[in-house]
Parts: C-alpha cells; structure tokens; sequence
C-alpha cells in the first residue's frame, strides 16, 4: 500500500522488519518496566537509560541510517508505553517530529547527516513550525529564510516549539521567496538564536519560544518544500502521538477502575454503584475506540494488508484519540472526587498532557476539518 | 464450535475454489455500481426494521427459504455444523470465508432465518436439546424448512430475564405451558419457538427456568402483532394457553434452563455485534452524508461540516474496531464481552446520523413533501431508540463491561439467593 506520494527513504520503511506480536509483548513489557523504574527521576538521566539500554530511538529509523529499521507499529507500543507512564524526555520531538522531517524530506545528505545521531539518541532534535499565532501550519510564516553569499539565514520567532529550550538539532519551517522551506540549525554556538522556556500547561512536554536573528541554516531539500513534507510529517506525528494518548488512556481508566473497586464509601466499594460503573464503561469504551483507531493508523503507516490511506487514518486516529483522552482523563477526576484535585494525585497531569496533546496541532478546531478534507469532502 | 481446527492454506484455497463454483452457478455478482450512492436515484428509504405489506414479506421469506435451501444442498448452509446434523463439520474461519465471498453477489437476504434461527437457537440446541430433536430439527433448520424465534422475553422480564413467569407444569409425559411472551422477532414466520419457563418458584429465579422447544402452530400458541413506534411490525407478542409440549421438546435438564440461555445469549451477542443492517448502512455512510450536505448547499457551512466531521471520525473509528475483531477472529481469537463496545457504538453512530440528518432536512422532515431525501429520514429516526435497547439496553451492556472487563463489582442484591416467589416484580403487585 503507498503511502501519500512517499519520497524513497519513507518507502524504503515499509519493507521494515516484521515483529510478532510476541516480540512486540516483549517489547511492551520492557518499556514499561523501564518507565516505572525511571519514575520522578531526573529527564536527562532518563534519557541517557532510554537511549543507551533500551536503545528505543534506533527503533523505527531506517537501516540504512544506523537503525532497527521497524514498522510504525513497534514505534507505537514504545509510545504508548512512554505516554501511559507520562516519562518525560525528548522521545516525541527527537523520533517522532525531527525524525519524521528528515524522513520524509527527500534530501538524501540531511538524512545521512542526522538520522544516525537521532538512532543512537546522541542528537536531541525539534520540529519548529508554530509562530505565536499558534498555528501548526506552512501558509502564513513569519520566520523567514534569506539566502546569502554565505548560504542560508534565518530571522523570525517560532513559539510554542516542543522541546525548544534544549533540543540540540533544530529544524525549522520558514518562509522563502519560492515557499515555504525546511532549515537545519545546530544550536550550539548558533550566532543570533536565543531560546526561552515558557511556563506550559503540561510541564511533562516542555515549550519554548525560539528567537532567530540571522541565523544561518542549512537548507533541507528545495526551498519551497517545506509544505509537503509537513503533509506527510503529520500524518506520522499525528498518528505517534494517538499511540501515546492511547497509553495515557489505559493509565487513567486503570487508575479509575482500580480506584472504584478499593474505594468503599456507603460500605461498599463505589465501583459496585452503576453511576460509578457506568462512568468506567464509558471511559472504557471510548478507549477501545481510539485503541483501534491508533491501531489502524499504525497499520496503515507500515502499509498493512486492508489498512486504509494512511493520511485518512491518521486524521481518524487523531480526532478520536484526542477526544477520547481529553474525557477519559476529565471523568478519572470524577471518578476519584476530591483527592484527584490535590497536586500530589498524578490525574491532573494526565489532564494536562490529555489537553496539551488534543491541541498540539492545531486543536478540534483544525482537526476535525483536515479530516473531512483527508476523506475527500 | 469444538471443531475449529486451524485450516491449513491448500484446504482453504480448495474451500474456496469450491465456494466460488457454487455462488458463479447459482447467483449473479453484485456490480460495483450496485454499491454507488447516488444522490436523488432509486429508492430512498432509509429504514432499520423492515416495514413490508404482508405480501411482500411473505415473498421475501420464501425467498430466503429457497436461497437457504440452495446453500444446503450446496454443503454451504451450515458450514461448522457436525455433519450427523447436516453440518459440514468446517472451522468458522471457513464460516467468514463463505460469507466475505458471498456479499461479492447478489443474493436474497436470509436475515429472517439466520439472525436468530441459525445464529442464536441452532447452537442452542445443538448444544443442549436432546436427540430426536437435533435429529429432526437441526437439518430442516439449516435446509431452511423450519423457521425458528426465541420465547424469552416477558412484560415483567426484560433486562432481569431470570425473572421471568411463563409457567410450565409436568402434565403426564409432557408439560403444559402458560404465559405472554413479548419482542418475539419473526413469530409469525416461525414453525417453532425456544422457550424459556417457571417450573420451580421456590428455588432462586435462576434456578427454577426449564428451556422447551414449542411447536408456533401447536394448539394455545396465540402470536399477535406487536406494533413498534416506528409503525411497522417486526416483532410479536406470543400468548400461550395450555400449550402441550412433549417431555422430549424440553431442551436441558429441568430447572437447568438458565445454562440453556446463556448459550442463545452469548450468541446473540456475536450476531447483534457491529454488523447492523444493509439497508440502514448508507446512514453511516460518508458519500451519502456528503450527498446530502451538498444537495442541501450545506456543505459549505462550517457548522454543518464540523458535526458530519465528528460523527464520521466515530464512524471511521468503530469500522476499524470491528475489522480488527475481524482479523482477530481470522487468527483464532473469538471475541469477549469486550465486543459489546461495537454494540454500543453502531446504536450512538446511526443515532447520531439520523439526527444529524434531520437538521439538515429541517422542516422538510415534519410532513411527506414529496422531495427525495427528506421525510424518509422519519424511519431510521423512529428506530433508533431501539438500538439502544435491543440485544440488551445500553445499561446491561455497560453493566457487563464493568463487570466482566473492569472486573467491579457486581451490585449487591437479595435477588439471586432468595426464592422466585419471594422476589418483587412488576405487575404482580408484590
């Protein structure tokens, strides 16, 4: 199954290495071992462990660029894994949005260049492309390129960057005469870029804005290609980050069920009430939804037999997971009542990341529109 | 089944070779364009029940008797049935190979006979009916001579079965039954009826049920039509008045017919799953809501859009929940309770649909104007409160979720340890 005109490198994933659902169990289980040993600890120590012993970042990048050169399905069950433990770190910004860029990009000595430091994890990487308008999007950029004796310079401010503040390899969308373009620039010592940490809803994905006074910047691929490959960056973002509401999902109803069946008030455990069982099968059917349809999207990423355009599925996964985790989240404080509103409970930070994640890119607002436009309406 | 053994790949090929012969001899392929939705052409009813004249019903019925009759002696009608039943003795995978290669064609739908008959009281009696019923019954069942609906529902019994009153009294070598049925599906088309019964009031109400396999044309089987608030009448009330049945016609052990039950009902669950009804499909279908939108120049409208894009995203989203049951099931996995959830989503999703489409028709659908597209809304619209309510309410089901899945705990009750007698029902004044 062809994925949405993909460039050779991006088709080149599709033919990645099977796993059985007996290796991915393994997989599932070591992640999440992982993830609950490395709870409250530091983020770089995290990330060293993430990288050096479990070795998760190499996992999707292709062969041919120092990875293991699996499908979107093993990728998911390390996302679902990370989301459902909340573990902070640079996974999503490094794998899933820098690691997409480049693989998407049809620039064969960008991906040569950068894709090996992102499968051994040495390179921590970013996607920027909001602007304070907030809007994730190629049409209407601010930050601009210009082109020099000396190559390319950047001059704009990008915001609302996931991982911004510290991610080492930063790719940026920005204006050029020809459209929009996708720039590299190395962080260290970049003359004329300052970064700022801004206080964010979901601390467990930190935010930036990003501030670019002539900075100079390698050009990815064609000046004005920056739109189709943000197309395609999507639908694998998107799609990555349903896995990871997915295991956020399966964290709070875990949560809730637990919680109603120990819980006794009236002298009986609050589970045995229907309004209270109700309220779990509800949050229990809604995640078997956004289950399947991260599922699907995954399936059809890696070209599954039966599996819908990916680009569709992707859109599908992205309404019904963010949706899904926004009110499983929401209805896990309710269930618990009182001490679920304490900042020592973790249920407001699935809150967060339930929010943070629903409006990453662009929100229902957007999402619900691309989806229509995905499925040709 | 006990006989799902792993197909290997040769013998499945062969299978289907074989099943493609048979269906290019006895029926035509279905054109693509018979899929098309077309906007203003053909008919455009949009129902969920069925609402027949008499005589079209009655044509549609013997069609699907002799379309069920040609699959049979074709060895296509009860593919994992024994073979000693008429069955032939085949895994359930090659059940979905049958079927998935037999939508490829225009055939009659057999619905009438398969959704409870075949799906639901077949494995039933397989399972627990004594031998010279299975003998009799299960190959005219699968031949499509004999049409069978469930006695199970009562006025006093509906989401608490167990509760249920119909008595039945041993009478020399037989039993003598007395009680109202109600929701019987297909009755009036049916030679016999699976029956449950109160035969032990003293015992708890699970306890005291004994299963019976009526013969519908017997003397004291009064089957009246049960008109739905959608009009049409798909389902009966079934009076019975001293209906003799035969000791041999008892289906289990006596007092053992809640086991018998949970057999038809776990059945029921597989049948009434997302699969839903071909005629109700196109409400939940994206060309078609799309076709609607833009003959009513809403597509362009912002809010419109936004509610057809959060109806479609769980529409798209259950379709693949119930492919991946499907290929699931291809590898082995029979669905759990966990199935239910398709269940509960087709009712929300055609529910939805049919609002939605009332909002765009607006007051067109208030009277019969005579514009395609518009008044023909009302059936759909007037069915779906019964989705929610059929095969078990959406209360039962999350019920079963949280109990069965969640694993919490059950409410607790006098209701299943203290005698039937004892309990308070409706209608008794107890």
């Amino acid at each position: 199954m062809a994925r949405d005109d993909a460039p050779a490198a991006v088709a080149a994933t599709t033919t990645a290495a099977a796993t059985t659902q007996d290796e991915r169990d393994q997989l599932r289980a070591a992640v999440r071992e992982f993830a609950a040993r490395m709870a409250g600890q530091p983020e770089d120590k995290v990330w060293r462990q993430l990288t050096e012993q479990l070795g998760v970042t190499a996992l999707a990048v292709p062969a041919g660029y120092g990875g293991d050169g699996f499908g979107f399905a093993e990728l998911s069950v390390v996302l679902e894994e990370l989301g459902r433990a909340l573990t902070p770190g640079p996974f999503f910004g490094t794998v899933v949005l820098a690691g997409s860029a480049l693989l998407c990009c049809g620039d064969e000595q960008a991906r040569s260049r950068y894709l090996p430091g992102i499968a051994t994890g040495q390179t921590t990487a970013t996607l920027a492309v909001t602007e304070a308008a907030g809007r994730w999007s190629a049409d209407g950029l601010t930050t601009l390129a210009s082109q020099t004796d000396h190559g390319w310079t950047i001059t704009g401010e990008k915001c609302f960057v996931i991982d911004g503040a510290s991610a080492e390899l930063l790719l940026v969308v920005a204006g050029t005469p020809d459209g929009a373009g996708l720039f590299a620039v190395e962080a260290a010592g970049a003359a004329g870029l300052s970064r700022e940490p801004l206080t964010s809803l979901d601390p467990s994905r930190p935010l930036a804005r990003i501030t670019f006074a002539g900075v100079p910047a390698e050009l990815i691929g064609e000046p004005g290609g920056a739109t189709a490959v943000l197309e395609q960056v999507q639908t694998r973002a998107t799609a990555a980050l349903a896995a990871e509401q997915v295991g956020g999902i399966q964290a709070c109803l875990e949560a809730s069920t637990g919680y109603a069946r120990e819980r006794m008030q009236f002298g009986r455990p609050i589970g045995s009430f229907q309004a209270v069982k109700h309220k779990c099968a509800d949050m229990y059917a809604r995640g078997q939804l956004a289950a399947a349809a991260a599922a699907e999207a995954a399936l059809a990423i890696d070209g599954a037999e039966g599996a819908p355009e990916a680009g569709l599925a992707a859109a599908v996964a992205h309404a019904v997971c963010s949706e899904a985790y926004m009110f499983v989240a929401a209805e896990n404080i309710q269930v618990h009542g009182g001490i679920a509103f304490t900042w020592e409970h973790p249920a407001h930070r699935y809150f967060r990341r339930a929010k943070s994640s629903q409006l990453l890119f662009g929100g229902p607002g957007e999402y619900f529109e691309r989806l229509l436009l995905r499925a040709g309406v | 089944m006990d006989n799902d053994k792993a197909a290997s790949g040769g013998e499945l090929d062969a299978f289907v070779a074989e099943v493609r012969e048979f269906l290019d001899a006895a029926a035509r392929r279905r054109e693509a364009s018979d899929d098309d939705v077309r906007w203003g052409v053909g008919s455009d009813q949009i129902t969920y029940f069925s609402d027949d004249p008499p005589e079209v019903e009655s044509a549609k019925v013997a069609a699907a008797r002799d379309w069920q009759r040609t699959r049979y002696e074709a060895g296509f009608g009860w593919i994992t049935g024994p073979a000693e039943y008429g069955g032939r003795g085949l895994s359930s995978l090659h059940d979905i190979v049958y079927d998935t290669i037999e939508h490829e064609y225009e055939v009659p739908d057999t619905g009438v006979l398969s959704l409870i008959g075949l799906g639901m009281i077949g494995p039933t009696l397989l399972a627990h009916a004594q031998e010279q019923v299975k003998a009799r019954y299960l190959p005219a069942m699968y031949r499509g001579d004999v049409i069978a609906c469930q006695l199970f529902s009562e006025p006093g019994a509906g989401s608490d079965l167990a509760s249920l009153s119909t008595k039945a009294v041993a009478d020399g070598d037989g039993w003598l039954l007395n009680g109202q049925k109600v929701w019987t599906s297909i009755a009036h088309q049916s030679e016999v009826g699976l029956a449950l019964c109160r035969t032990d009031p003293d015992k708890p109400k699970h306890k005291g049920i004994t299963a019976f396999l009526v013969d519908m044309r017997a003397p004291g089987v009064d089957v009246r039509p049960l008109r739905q608030m959608s009009g049409g009448s798909e389902f009966n009330e079934v009076f019975l008045t001293d209906v003799r049945v035969p000791d041999d016609h008892r289906v289990g052990e006596v007092d053992g017919g809640w086991t018998v039950a949970l057999t038809t009902l776990m059945n029921e669950r597989a049948s009434v799953g997302g699969e839903g009804n071909e005629q109700a499909s196109r409400a939940t279908s994206l060309p078609f809501l799309t076709a609607m939108l833009r003959a009513n120049g809403r597509l362009d409208d912002r809010a419109s859009r936004r509610r057809l894009a959060e109806l479609y995203a769980d529409i798209a989203a259950t379709d693949y929940l119930n492919r991946q049951a499907t290929v699931r099931l291809h590898a082995g996995v029979q669905p759990g309770p966990e199935a239910s959830v398709s269940k509960l989503m087709y009712a929300q999703n055609l529910t939805r649909s049919a609002h939605f489409a009332a909002e765009i028709v607006g007051t067109r659908l208030l009277a019969d104007g005579g514009e395609w597209g518009t008044f023909a809304w009302n059936e759909l619209l007037l069915s779906t409160p019964a989705l929610r309510i059929l095969g078990g309410t959406e209360e039962i089901m999350k019920n079963i979720l949280a109990e069965r899945v969640l694993g919490l705990p059950k409410e607790p009750g006098i209701d299943t340890t203290s005698p039937f007698r004892e309990l308070r029902r409706s209608g008794t004044g107890a």
